[in-house]
């Protein structure tokens, strides 16, 4: 075997990337904590977002040169990814890869690849995103490993598995299903039973691909450490119940990346409890994220990648804080199902029970937990025509939150990735007679 | 000449007789579903695609306008009373937007009809078909939960047999497609009645029409053989609108028709497996999650048996696990001198200008 991958990635990763990453953040944080902008109607942005961007870039570096020194798993953000990581893969993660290309305004040109190659604009434009990047080899961000492994799991969407066979095809990398069921109503032990029984199947095929066998002390401890990485995520998201909240859901979305890519990893405890140590100091100081919180609002669907700066600045100056988000909970919700005593059944319980796999009638019902839990004024539910899952049902869950719950409720037509399919004009309009509604309740 | 064809029986026809039978009614929303699972508990099973040319109206209070026309119509449908014959409404989950219509219809809807929920697999391991039986089993108590009636072992076997002959004779009638009398449209109609007629009235349609023989060729000699994929023919207008440009279909790909040949299974044991296993044997499909070069493969093979000049894929508009799939089988079928043509279609009463241009186009190309 060849030394060259081991030494590039010594060199890349470790010798100069790390101590350059290191004096970004470093630097980042100096710019956040000395940030001053007394026209904003956002106090200034968590200083450890720097030490999430650090985080971040350094597993897309590591991603970049792990070939040849690691195996590497494309993995879909549900998937339940505790075997691999025990048996060492680096796992990528294309739907945070493309939703940091769109948060850069660089996924556009990747879309277009994809369509070019024949893939619908009415596909998800995640998939496209990354297919694009895949199919071209364009890579405006970082460069991509390329995959030992696919892992998908179909709780969040049937997509992905489309998507990732046309990424098995393409690359000719085996593909691993975990496919869940749809729970219409509460689990059944056949399902529970299916789940579990794949991802014991799944574990022969890593282990071929990883060359070694699974460790078992080595997967309870990545249980372990996912599970109390979901309950540290769950108490950052649970301090914007504080009036005003120290942060915002748009904050939550941009912090969300270790959460979903680095579970299981001791880096990522470190980093939600500085996290966290940042907000108490807020709550104490009684710092919102929104200058002058007037009204609380709960976001419904995926993030507009593209727009959420602008979308963060247009509500806070209306005094409006968006503080909560049924897709970031998404993450925290099912902490406590996690049981590493029982590591299989409690894993297929868990990603069983993803928010995208639960009927349209218990996604309602998890609004009203968060209407109550955050003190929510209204709802914005974003009509992603990119997510089908995730969007189908919101007509009739906008509807009951307003007649039923009497909570102004707004459905906003985006995409999460394609800018091709927003336009600020009408969006702004709507959400403009949105703070209207909520001002007047 | 094939006189049935005048006389084919309509879905209204197949419900009054199945209710004179004494059985009750399913609607079945689109795509894989045990058949003989809902008879052996007294249902019918007549499906729902779409229908075309209905104003979605109902549709559009619950789905974004980038639903697919499939969802829209049927929910249209059903809310305004065209599915009231039916006892039950089962939606198998086919693809996210089938999913969503079954959550949405259980959970807001609450149409006066039981409804009915379905999970298929997406992969045919060991794992895949233990799990599809124990689904079945859950499908089948809430039939019987609904009628009553709980079928034995035997009764079971006895129905999945009645199926199997039905699938045995849809295929011979498929694969004899240039030796019969009938012309595209009587030829698809007939192939479509296995939606809503009993098994037995099937059987009997088909054999009937695959022991006829022209007594003229069923396309002049110029006329140029295509293949068709895609969901749902419809509107059917599509026949003899080829026709007319010069172009006949000697094979399908459709979900609706061949996609849902279903090959017999072992007879003896337990009879959910023998259903999963069924179900799960058909030829590719996206929708069951299919691997792409598996399909690739297929469709080659299907083409080339049936001497098809190209291939056209009509879709229903925002068919995502279609249009997955869609850029490798052109790729591949063009590599082997295969030109694919690919149409999307709203389910409108008629096809659009625009469309008709492009199959005109294309059946030139092939000339």
């Amino acid at each position: 075997m060849s030394l060259w991958p081991e030494l590039r990635y010594l060199s890349a990763v470790h010798l100069v990337g790390g101590p350059a990453l290191r004096w970004v953040r470093w630097s980042d944080a100096r710019k956040l904590r000395n940030f001053r902008r007394p026209d904003s109607p956002l106090h200034p942005p968590l200083v450890s977002t720097a030490r999430m961007k650090e985080l971040m870039a350094r597993h897309y570096l590591a991603g970049q040169y792990a070939n040849g020194v690691k195996k590497v798993a494309w993995v879909t953000s549900g998937a339940p990814v505790e075997v691999l990581k025990a048996l060492g893969f680096h796992l990528f993660y294309p739907e945070n890869h493309a939703a940091m290309c769109g948060a850069r305004r660089k996924a556009q040109g990747l879309i277009e690849e994809a369509e070019q190659a024949g893939y619908s604009q009415d596909i998800c434009s995640y998939a496209r995103t990354d297919m694009g990047a895949a199919l071209s080899g364009k890579h405006p961000l970082v460069g991509l490993p390329r995959p030992d492994l696919l892992l998908a799991c179909t709780n969040i969407c049937q997509t992905v598995l489309h998507w990732y066979r046309v990424l098995a095809a393409h690359f000719g990398a085996p593909l691993v299903l975990v496919d869940t069921p749809f729970l219409y109503d509460g689990a059944e032990q056949h399902q529970v039973d299916y789940v579990r029984r794949q991802i014991e199947e799944m574990i022969p095929v890593a282990e071929q691909v990883a060359g070694k066998r699974l460790s078992h002390a080595r997967f309870t401890e990545v249980i372990e450490k996912s599970k109390e990485a979901c309950e540290l995520w769950l108490q950052v998201l649970e301090r914007a119940r504080t009036r005003p909240s120290p942060l915002t859901a748009f904050d939550c979305f941009v912090n969300m990346g270790p959460i979903v890519d680095l579970r299981g990893d001791e880096t990522t405890l470190t980093f939600y409890r500085q996290l966290l140590a940042e907000l108490d100091d807020r709550i104490a100081r009684g710092v919102g994220a929104v200058k002058d919180e007037r009204k609380r609002v709960l976001w419904d669907n995926l993030p507009i990648w593209f727009r959420i700066g602008r979308l963060s600045k247009f509500l806070a100056k209306r005094g409006v804080n968006v503080v909560a988000a049924t897709y970031t909970n998404a993450w925290a919700e099912l902490a406590p199902m996690m049981d590493p005593t029982r590591p299989m059944d409690s894993m297929a319980r868990v990603y069983l029970h993803a928010l995208l796999n639960r009927s349209a009638g218990d996604k309602l019902a998890t609004m009203h937990k968060l209407i109550e839990g955050y003190s929510i004024d209204g709802v914005i539910l974003h009509s992603d025509r990119s997510c089908k899952p995730y969007s189908l049902g919101q007509m009739d869950q906008c509807e009951r939150l307003a007649k039923g719950l009497g909570v102004a409720a707004v459905l906003l037509d985006a995409d999460h990735n394609d800018p091709r399919a927003y336009a600020d004009e009408p969006v702004e309009g709507r959400l403009e007679a949105f703070v209207e509604t909520l001002e007047a309740s | 000449m094939f006189v049935a064809m005048a006389i084919l029986p309509t879905r209204s026809e197949a419900i009054a007789a199945a209710q004179e039978r004494g059985q009750r009614i399913v609607a079945v929303l689109p795509i894989h579903y045990p058949r003989e699972l809902l008879r052996a508990h007294g249902f019918h099973p007549v499906e729902v695609w779409g229908p075309p040319g209905i104003e979605p109206t109902e549709g559009n209070v619950h789905f974004q306008a980038y639903t697919c026309a499939i969802i829209q119509n049927a929910i249209s449908l059903l809310i305004r009373g065209g599915l009231d014959v039916a006892d039950a409404v089962l939606v198998p989950n086919s693809c996210d937007a089938l999913q969503g219509a079954g959550s949405v219809l259980k959970d807001f809807v609450k149409p006066k009809h039981s409804v009915l929920t379905l999970y298929p697999p997406r992969a045919t391991r060991e794992s895949d078909m233990v799990y599809f039986a124990e689904e079945l089993k859950r499908l089948g108590a809430a039939l019987t939960a609904l009628s009553g009636v709980a079928p034995d072992e035997e009764a079971l076997h006895s129905a999945i047999a009645t199926e199997e002959a039905a699938d045995r004779a849809a295929l011979q009638l498929a694969s004899a497609r240039m030796q019969t009398a009938l012309g595209d449209l009587d030829f698809y109609s007939l192939l479509r009645t296995r939606e809503y007629l009993a098994p037995d009235a099937f059987v009997a349609l088909a054999q009937e029409a695959a022991t006829s023989t022209a007594p003229t060729p069923v396309a002049p000699d110029s006329s140029v053989p295509v293949m068709l994929s895609g969901i749902v023919p419809e509107p059917m207008q599509i026949f003899t609108e080829l026709g007319a440009m010069g172009a006949h279909v000697v094979a399908d790909d459709f979900a609706c028709m061949s996609r849902r040949f279903y090959p017999a299974a072992a007879a003896s044991g337990d009879p959910f497996r023998r259903m999963a296993e069924r179900l799960l044997g058909s030829p590719p499909d996206p929708m069951r999650g299919s691997p792409i070069l598996e399909r690739c493969d297929y469709l080659l093979g299907r083409l080339r048996d049936a001497g098809a000049k190209g291939l056209i894929v009509y879709d229903v508009k925002f068919c995502e696990p279609e249009l997955f799939d869609l850029p490798m089988v052109r790729q591949r079928l063009v590599d082997e001198g295969f030109p694919v043509l690919h149409l999307e279609v709203e389910l409108t009463g008629s096809l659009p200008g625009q469309t008709l241009t492009r199959m005109e186009a294309f059946v030139e190309t092939l000339q």
